[in-house]
């Protein structure tokens, strides 16, 4: 039998916090960045999010979430060139590093596994009333 | 009909009401999606969105600084009581006239630089904890707190008289430093708000640091071993940090309880008598020595015990461990001597050698305890070109907060004479204090380097730890001096003093451990000439009597707190007048005061038509006061009452009223009425009703004598 020491618990504490999951609204980012690829910045990637969610997304947002991913270093960027179209201004494209890609998969994994254990707890149920 | 160009208003707020800077890759995809198609409610609606988000982020990011500026703002009512009372001292009084009809800029430059120091201090703290300490930009932020700081006060100060003047008025800081800190009532927040804005306000542009993106990318890849390290120390390290780490704290605390336990033996079994200064100073030299000796005992003890960690692969040699650690074991006789005296210095004693203990600690063990060092040359990253801009980041650094904290619970415990309690807060304060700010060496450690400093440090600090030892004997002595005296004169005391005079002892010795007074008893001055007949038992008005009964005041004034009614066992006395005192409440509760004016024979209600009151007015603070007199049955079984009403004092209310530099003499008239629930009396009680200026102060009032007039 394991014997419960102290410094076990600082470490599961460690691991924890070290261990940060993708929120939502990031997971959806992060897809729709891979999903657009080399033209992936703020328009193209808040009407991706606005045609897959079915309602708006403010601007704002989708970059205050890209900067944490940044932060994270999920996501790097880099500044385009300026368009008149644009009012001189250049637009910022965001590509998904390594670890960003990681991220993704082991979040899939996480939550396949979830979805694979919903049916079989439905069947238990169903089993335990019958 | 849809304009070409977006809302110039809405295309202005977020160019300037965004927090930071406007993103311009945001900027131009709002363009971009307005070009399209989208609306102006649309725009309008993504600029009111990306300035919520930017603050929301913004605010998020400074956490820690608005936490920190919580804390060191509570401490600001404290503070301010300390700074009025600097301001309130004699000294400014007799300065400020020489300044004439200017004297308030130095009046003010005092204030502000008084309340800048507070904020200066927790703008230091800070930042040193941030490590983003530079000097440049600690005094354009200690110059910005200033001046942040008189306006917010001044908008502060006229809003709370604005709205909330009468409550404000009524209320007052805590008494003790612990009730203000924690006071979290109107007018202790108030104080705080000022603070607080001042503090985030200088500290805005300080937190969170900015972090390079290639920093970031750097973080990520993975660590190189550095071979420069020596091999048993790497190989110590290796074996399990954390274990490492655990038995050198341990091996400090066992030096430190060691010394700490043969100082108070030492003091114990050697009682001090009568000494010249050369015999103290040898007997100081033994402490010390004894005390470092039994620290590095204890170490030694464990550090080659079976089945210590270091028995075989110590991090760093035990000598050196030793001659390290005996910088701060030298503190400890000193400390606990100064502890057995009761004395504050015990923390200041404590905290200084934490310091050394911190500092050797801190440079020969940095192998140890220093986080793993990332080596980030040849880590270049394709990516790495691609970041050219900086970004934030939010670190959490908890210490910053343990240190304040422990500094508020060490001031506290300080301030309740709690000093063992306070020089452990300190010395861990201090010790965590130095920890952080000490600059890790980037150097290979070097033993020989490393003894010759340790050597060197134990060597300057001996003496000053000699001579402080020497202070603590002197003190010592002096303590148990003035003990036996003590012992003495109250033992005398018991025997000779009067009853009234021992009852006078006892509550001013309570009072002093309260550190106030509960309630006050003012007894009448006793005049050396005057002499104040004794009442006549019987001939109180008696039947056929026609002249008014003169009675001189010679009672008690008494001056309680609610709920109390009268004054409790541990009351202070004292001879005097209302006239010659300035009686004031020093916390949040009113004071109710009383004269009290015994008849010693009971007159019949019936045979009195009216009592007059005369009084004696020196009371300059304006505002309505008035008394009420009320005739006691103490013979009876439930000391029966008649209450008379009440009468304003003309001399103060607001048509009459003048600064007196003369006193005025009043007479207040109260008829007594013919038939009432008490047949007789034998007690006078004058209460003052105060309005709310002088709820917290006894008025200036005196009453000179009674005039009763027959029925």
């Amino acid at each position: 039998m394991l014997e419960l020491r102290f410094e076990y618990f600082f470490a599961i504490i460690e691991l924890m916090t070290d261990r940060s999951y993708l929120g939502e609204f990031e997971l959806m980012l992060l897809l729709a960045v891979v999903h657009l690829g080399e033209d992936a910045y703020g328009v193209p990637i808040s009407r991706e999010l606005e045609g897959h969610r079915g309602r708006s997304v403010s601007l704002g947002s989708v970059y205050a979430a890209l900067e944490r991913l940044q932060t994270k270093g999920l996501v790097v960027s880099n500044l385009g060139d300026p368009t008149p179209e644009r009012g001189g201004k250049a637009k910022r494209y965001f590509r998904i590093t390594k670890k960003g890609l990681r991220q993704i998969q082991e979040t899939r994994r996480t939550l396949t596994r979830l979805w694979q254990a919903v049916p079989e707890l439905k069947l238990v149920m169903r089993g335990e009333r019958g | 009909m849809k304009r070409a160009t977006p809302p110039p208003l809405a295309t202005w707020i977020l160019e300037h009401c965004i927090a930071g800077h406007c993103d311009e890759a945001l900027a131009g995809d709002l363009l971009e999606g307005y070009s399209s198609g989208y609306s102006d409610g649309w725009y309008w609606r993504q600029v009111f969105a990306a300035c919520a988000v930017s603050w929301s982020e913004s605010f998020r990011a400074r956490i820690p600084l608005l936490a920190f500026a919580l804390i060191w703002s509570m401490m600001a009512p404290a503070w301010k009581v300390f700074t009025d009372g600097i301001q309130s001292a004699p000294v400014f009084d007799r300065i400020l006239p020489y300044f004439g009809p200017v004297w308030v800029f130095p009046s003010l430059a005092v204030w502000l630089l008084l309340n800048s120091i507070f904020l200066w201090v927790g703008i230091f703290v800070f930042l040193v904890f941030r490590g983003s300490f530079r000097f440049k930009t600690l005094l354009r932020k200690f110059l910005l707190a200033s001046l942040i700081f008189l306006p917010i006060y001044g908008v502060a100060w006229v809003w709370g008289c604005l709205y909330w003047y009468d409550f404000l008025a009524q209320v007052k800081v805590a008494t003790t430093l612990l009730g203000q800190v924690a006071d979290l009532q109107m007018l202790a927040n108030v104080i705080r708000i000022p603070y607080f804005i001042a503090l985030v306000a200088a500290l805005w542009s300080a937190d969170p640091r900015p972090v390079h993106m290639s920093q970031l990318l750097l973080q990520e890849s993975p660590p190189v071993e550095c071979s420069t390290r020596f091999d048993s120390l790497q190989q110590a390290v290796t074996q399990d940090p954390h274990n490492i780490k655990q038995f050198f704290g341990f091996m400090v605390v066992v030096g430190l309880v060691n010394a700490m336990l043969a100082s108070i033996l030492l003091g114990r079994l050697f009682d001090l008598q009568s000494h010249t200064f050369s015999t103290l100073f040898i007997r100081a030299i033994l402490y010390v020595v004894i005390g470092v000796l039994a620290g590095v005992g204890g170490s030694w003890f464990y550090w080659k015990n079976p089945s210590s960690l270091f028995r075989e692969h110590s991090p760093i040699p035990f000598p050196l461990f030793a001659l390290i650690c005996a910088s701060g074991w030298i503190w400890v006789p000193s400390m606990a001597m100064f502890s057995d005296q009761l004395s504050p210095a015990t923390a200041i004693v404590a905290a200084v050698g934490a310091v050394f203990l911190a500092v050797g600690l801190r440079n020969a063990t940095f192998s140890v305890f220093a986080p793993a060092v990332h080596d980030s040359a040849g880590c270049e990253s394709e990516e790495a070109e691609l970041f050219s801009q900086s970004l934030y980041r939010a670190p959490w650094e908890a210490h910053g907060y343990v240190i304040t904290f422990l500094l508020y619970a060490g001031g506290c415990a300080l301030a309740m004479r709690l000093n063992l309690t306070a020089a452990a807060l300190f010395a861990l304060c201090a010790f965590l204090f130095v920890w952080k700010l000490a600059f890790a060496p980037n150097h290979e450690l070097d033993r020989k380097r490393e003894y010759r400093r340790a050597a060197l440090r134990l060597a300057c600090v001996a003496i000053p730890a000699v001579l402080v030892t020497v202070w603590a004997l002197l003190d010592g002595e002096a303590h148990g001096h003035r003990a036996d005296e003590m012992n003495a004169a109250l033992a005398a005391s018991n025997k000779t003093t009067s009853e009234h005079a021992h009852r006078k002892t006892d509550s001013q010795s309570s009072a002093y451990g309260l550190g106030g007074y509960e309630s006050l008893i003012l007894w009448p001055v006793p005049e050396k000439k005057q002499i104040v007949p004794p009442l006549p038992e019987i001939s109180l008005l008696p039947p056929g009597t026609t002249q008014p009964l003169i009675i001189p005041f010679n009672g008690q004034y008494w001056y309680v707190q609610p709920p109390n009614k009268i004054p409790g066992p541990a009351a202070h006395q004292a001879n005097g007048t209302p006239l010659g005192y300035e009686i004031e409440s020093i916390n949040s509760t009113p004071l109710v005061m009383d004269a009290h004016q015994a008849l010693g024979a009971a007159i019949p209600v019936a045979r009195c038509r009216q009592i007059q009151v005369e009084i004696e007015n020196r009371d300059n603070r304006m505002g309505v006061i008035a008394l009420a007199v009320l005739l006691t049955d103490a013979a009876s079984p439930k000391n029966q009452v008649l209450y008379l009403g009440q009468q304003p004092v003309v001399s103060t209310e607001p048509e009459h009223f003048s600064f007196k530099s003369q006193p005025v003499f009043e007479t207040l008239r109260f008829p007594v009425p013919a038939s009432a629930r008490i047949r007789r009396f034998d007690e006078i009680t004058v209460m003052m009703l105060p309005d709310v200026e002088h709820a917290f102060v006894g008025p200036k009032i005196a009453i000179k004598q009674f005039q009763l007039f027959p029925r």
